[in-house]
């Protein structure tokens, strides 16, 4: 709806005056009626579309998951968790080696890793400037490193000098993997404590160290707690980095100084032979796997928000 | 939420009954904004410790400044937020009656982007859209509405623009990103924006509480002159400001059950120089709040 | 799979950074006041000795693969990266391929991925109540919990006779596709594998664009609600022009994901060392290349390989730099007008009046 000219005066008194204003009004009214139905017609249609997207993008998680209970527990039985594996066309057998190969490798990375990320935390919260900074953000762009980098890394450090392939190798390797993320994930845990707490223990003469370990670390507990976990699981089930490390055996071995199986590279060995018996061990193995880790961070999930509810 | 057990219709000037949203013409009643027995719980239960306010009968006569004056969070910026229904998009429940001219604005068959076309808002900080250039930001209540017209808007931005004393500032850059102007520019922008639409009603919601006294005392002008030809809401702590500005007051303070009430309203003459209320008379003299 | 995950862990820390919570350099100072000095230096000497043990793996990283790579760029020169031939029985070694076959799935991954993603994000962030939407959230993040070889092994089993039978015949139909999809008839191949890509990134790009809708505060919000919009206009003028950077950092961080990604890739592209003529040829990517190549390779292949790994690592520490840096820039140079809370803007002008 035009005024009938082309150049409309722009005279102000013109354009203030009740009739403009009148005028305009109407048309803005006029227009906001008739277009509310179709704006709220977009608005719904676009609503089922992003609600569509969202079943997508859940499916492959539910058919995944469904995939491997339905495959895996035909695998499962006693012997499965308690015997070595058994040659091609042989039946029975089972995994005991992987099982036990990933608690170790895994348990080992653990023990170095989560010692050395809080230490590294530590340092971060307590100091602002460029070095913090700086490695903040170094571990950052780590924690995006591929895994198959890390277990490269790994061999050239350790297994090339040492000639031996090892699990101990492997476990350097998934602690790098760890490393970036605990140090961070421990950092927001210790900042999410108040400052008045700090301020409060060091008023009363207690030492720095000591404010750390009891005011600081044990406020941030149900944090630190669920960053590492998280840590844990996510690393239990890397393959890559374990490829050239620990190559993996079917010998049942505690040394960690030895070649070393666990759970990911039986997963890949077995499922990719033609023989359906060992795909079906494959899956077990995958079954154990992916329960430890899902039943592993949904509890260390649950504990830090049931955490911060009954906080202090 | 109870609306007016009437329906929305109103006789045109032609005698015909219409349905109030069908009607272009701005109510001309004496007053714009009529309020009775608005009350707003929060929370889920008819918990009497959840009310943020309570029993609010005012109206705000039309083409008039009407502060809503009191300490903070005595009810003032949820009562003004009654009438443009932004309570629909928080835990807060309305109860009570709104209209604005001869609309209700709780009914049910009332549509709230209806009502915010009539009822325009300027908050307590600038919201401009960050990613939005000046003239972008102007008519972005009219292309929402779905205004395309190219002439039109333009002349829209313009006349938006002299009425909040920006254009000549702006009239050559209107493609500047909007984030670049002043503090005072860009709350200037906002009411701009607002009025670009043409409301009939403009809530104010402590527009200077985030400006120095500088800006603060241009807007106060503009709002003055405003009042003219546009209906004003405006809430303010600052009783200063509500002397210097409004035709009339409302008190707003908290009751022994900690709610929000609504103490006295009247002429601003009065309420300061006689109030009716000890409470106002307290308050005023800076004896409380 | 990292800090990433957890709903954006390292932007909020950024956040926190500034106001109190031991705040930077806070304990420092007091213990420069008056901590008592031994007791200091033991905690001092484990925080320093955590950061140089940090350091020194960083730089043993990068220096060891390269010095195990060197033989290779050596032999090869600047044809290890633009050369298409990977030859071990002639001893050419260029990782044309690999490149370009990583650069596809990766991009069709994200092709795929990023509408998904950022739909999802929205229906979980702006329609769903907030009940319904936190538990899927975490659904979908679970899905970052999959270890890949599950994924790869189930695409294996279970998506490549999908493809074969179903997928792959159905897009060769489409008149104007047909080059893109030509010739393929395995199930597997560069598009399954770009799907598997796209499964594993979404976790990633949904809760790190979640979080950059939720960020956008009430007040822009409310701006858009106040002249009269609908929940959606709200949606598509206010927040999502303000989800921008996040949204960005959420690609950007995605896409670092997919590159490095080997094993599950490794088990549905196929393999193959030439240029791939569509979609649905077989094909091999840096990752995989690394997985499929390193057992058998010795001497000067087996240094190729690991320069493979280094050409990897470049791109992925580009890619998660820029990321980051993204991460970091978020909401910085909005608001350039207003200064903290509490101080008054002035009305000098910027533009005079």
């Amino acid at each position: 709806m035009t005024t009938g000219t082309d150049v409309p005066t722009r005279d102000t008194a013109d354009l203030l005056s009740p009739e403009a204003v009148a005028r305009r009004r109407r048309i803005v009214r006029r227009a906001s009626r008739s277009t509310l139905r179709r704006r709220r017609a977009v608005g719904n249609a676009t609503r089922v579309i992003c609600y569509v997207a969202l079943v997508i993008a859940l499916v492959p998680l539910v058919a995944l998951v469904w995939y491997t209970i339905k495959r895996g527990v035909q695998g499962l039985s006693e012997a499965f968790f308690t015997q070595l594996p058994v040659p091609q066309g042989v039946p029975g057998g089972g995994v005991k080696e992987a099982i036990i190969g990933t608690l170790i490798i895994v348990g080992l990375a653990a023990v170095v890793a989560i010692p050395l990320g809080l230490a590294v935390s530590l340092f971060l919260i307590d100091r602002r400037g460029k070095l913090a900074a700086s490695i903040r953000f170094v571990a950052d762009v780590m924690s995006g490193v591929p895994s198959i980098a890390i277990g490269i890394f790994a061999y050239a450090l350790i297994v090339v000098p040492s000639q031996h392939y090892s699990g101990i190798s492997g476990s350097f390797a998934l602690a790098v993997l760890m490393l970036p993320i605990i140090v961070r994930a421990d950092e927001v845990a210790m900042r999410t404590v108040p400052e008045d707490l700090w301020d409060a223990a060091l008023a009363l003469g207690a030492r720095p160290s000591r404010v750390a370990r009891s005011v600081v670390v044990r406020n941030a507990l149900p944090g630190l707690v669920t960053g590492n976990l998280l840590a844990v699981a996510r690393a239990a089930g890397e393959t890559a980095p374990l490829l050239f490390t620990a190559l993996g055996s079917v010998l049942f071995t505690t040394n960690p100084f030895q070649p070393m199986d666990a759970m990911p590279l039986r997963i890949k060995l077995d499922g990719t032979q033609a023989d359906p018996h060992l795909q079906t061990v494959a899956w077990a193995t995958a079954l154990v796997l992916l329960a430890s880790i899902l039943v592993l961070s949904i509890v260390a999930r649950a504990f830090a928000s049931y955490a911060t509810r009954h906080a202090r | 939420m109870l609306g007016s057990p009437l329906r929305n219709r109103v006789k045109t000037r032609d005698g015909d009954e219409a349905d109030v949203d069908h009607v272009d013409d701005v109510g001309s009643g004496e007053f714009a904004v009529t309020l009775e027995h608005v009350t707003v719980r929060y929370g889920k239960v008819e918990n009497a410790k959840q009310v943020a306010v309570r029993d609010v009968n005012l109206s705000f006569p039309r083409n008039q400044v009407t502060a809503l004056l009191g300490p903070s969070g005595c009810g003032k910026t949820t009562i003004l937020r009654t009438i443009n229904r932004l309570h629909d998009h928080t835990t807060g429940k309305v109860s009570g009656s709104v209209r604005v001219g001869d609309l209700d604005v709780y009914a049910r068959d009332t549509q709230p982007e209806i009502v915010r076309t009539r009822v325009g808002m300027v908050f307590q900080r600038p919201n401009l859209f960050p990613t939005l250039s000046i003239f972008d930001n102007v008519v972005a209540g009219l292309r929402i509405n779905g205004v395309r017209k190219r002439e039109f808007l333009r002349e829209a931005a313009e006349a938006a623009l002299r009425q909040a004393a920006l254009w000549d500032s702006v009239k050559g850059r209107l493609g500047l990103p909007a984030i670049r102007l002043s503090g005072g520019q860009q709350q200037r922008l906002c009411i701009a924006r607002a009025l670009a639409i043409e409301p009939e009603v403009l809530l104010l919601d402590e527009p200077c509480s985030a400006l120095d006294p500088q800006a603060s005392a241009r807007i106060e002008e503009l709002i003055v002159e405003l009042s003219s030809h546009v209906t004003i809401a405006l809430v303010t702590h600052n009783l200063f400001q509500a002397t210097r500005i409004s035709h009339r007051t409302a008190v707003f303070l908290l009751d022994d059950q900690n709610s929000g009430t609504l103490v006295e309203d009247g002429p601003t003459v009065d309420i300061f120089s006689s109030p009716k209320d000890p409470r106002t008379q307290a308050y005023v003299t800076g004896t409380i709040g | 799979m990292t800090a990433d995950r957890r709903g954006g862990a390292p932007e909020r820390s950024e956040e926190d950074a500034a106001p109190g919570a031991g705040s930077p350099g806070h304990v420092g100072r007091l213990i420069r006041l008056g901590g008592r000095r031994s007791h200091g230096r033991i905690y001092a000497t484990i925080r320093w000795g955590g950061v140089l043990v940090f350091a020194a793996i960083v730089v043993a990283l990068v220096v060891s693969l390269v010095w195990q790579a060197a033989p290779a760029f050596r032999h090869s020169g600047l044809s290890f990266i633009f050369s298409g031939t990977w030859n071990p029985d002639t001893d050419q070694f260029g990782a044309g391929v690999f490149i370009v076959d990583t650069l596809i799935t990766t991009g069709v991954g994200l092709l795929l991925a990023i509408p998904v993603g950022i739909a999802t994000a929205a229906a979980l962030s702006e329609f769903l109540p907030r009940r319904i939407g936190g538990p899927l959230s975490t659904c979908i993040d679970l899905i970052a919990a999959v270890p890949s070889i599950i994924v790869g092994l189930w695409g294996l089993l279970v998506l490549i006779p999908i493809f074969q039978r179903d997928v792959e015949p159905f897009l060769q139909k489409i008149p104007l596709l047909k080059h893109l999809f030509g010739g393929g008839d395995l199930g597997s191949g560069i598009l399954l594998a770009s799907v598997v890509l796209a499964i594993m990134m979404l976790p990633t790009m949904v809760a790190l664009t979640r979080t950059a809708l939720q960020g956008v505060s009430v007040a822009d919000r409310e701006a858009a609600l106040a002249l009269g919009g609908t929940r959606w206009q709200v949606v598509r003028r206010a927040v999502i022009p303000g989800a921008r950077p996040g949204i960005e950092a959420a690609i950007t961080l995605s896409m670092g994901r997919a590159l490095g990604e080997a094993i599950a890739v490794s088990l549905v592209i196929g393999g193959g060392v030439t240029f791939p003529h569509s979609l649905l040829a077989n094909g091999t990517t840096l990752g995989s290349a690394i997985v499929s190549f390193f057992d058998e390779a010795t001497g000067v292949q087996r240094s190729a390989v690991i320069g493979l790994a280094v050409v990897l690592l470049v791109f992925t520490t580009v890619t998660n730099i820029g990321g980051q840096l993204l991460v970091r820039r978020r909401g910085g140079s909005r608001r350039q007008a207003l200064p903290d809370q509490g101080v008054a803007l002035t009305d000098a002008e910027v533009v005079p009046a």
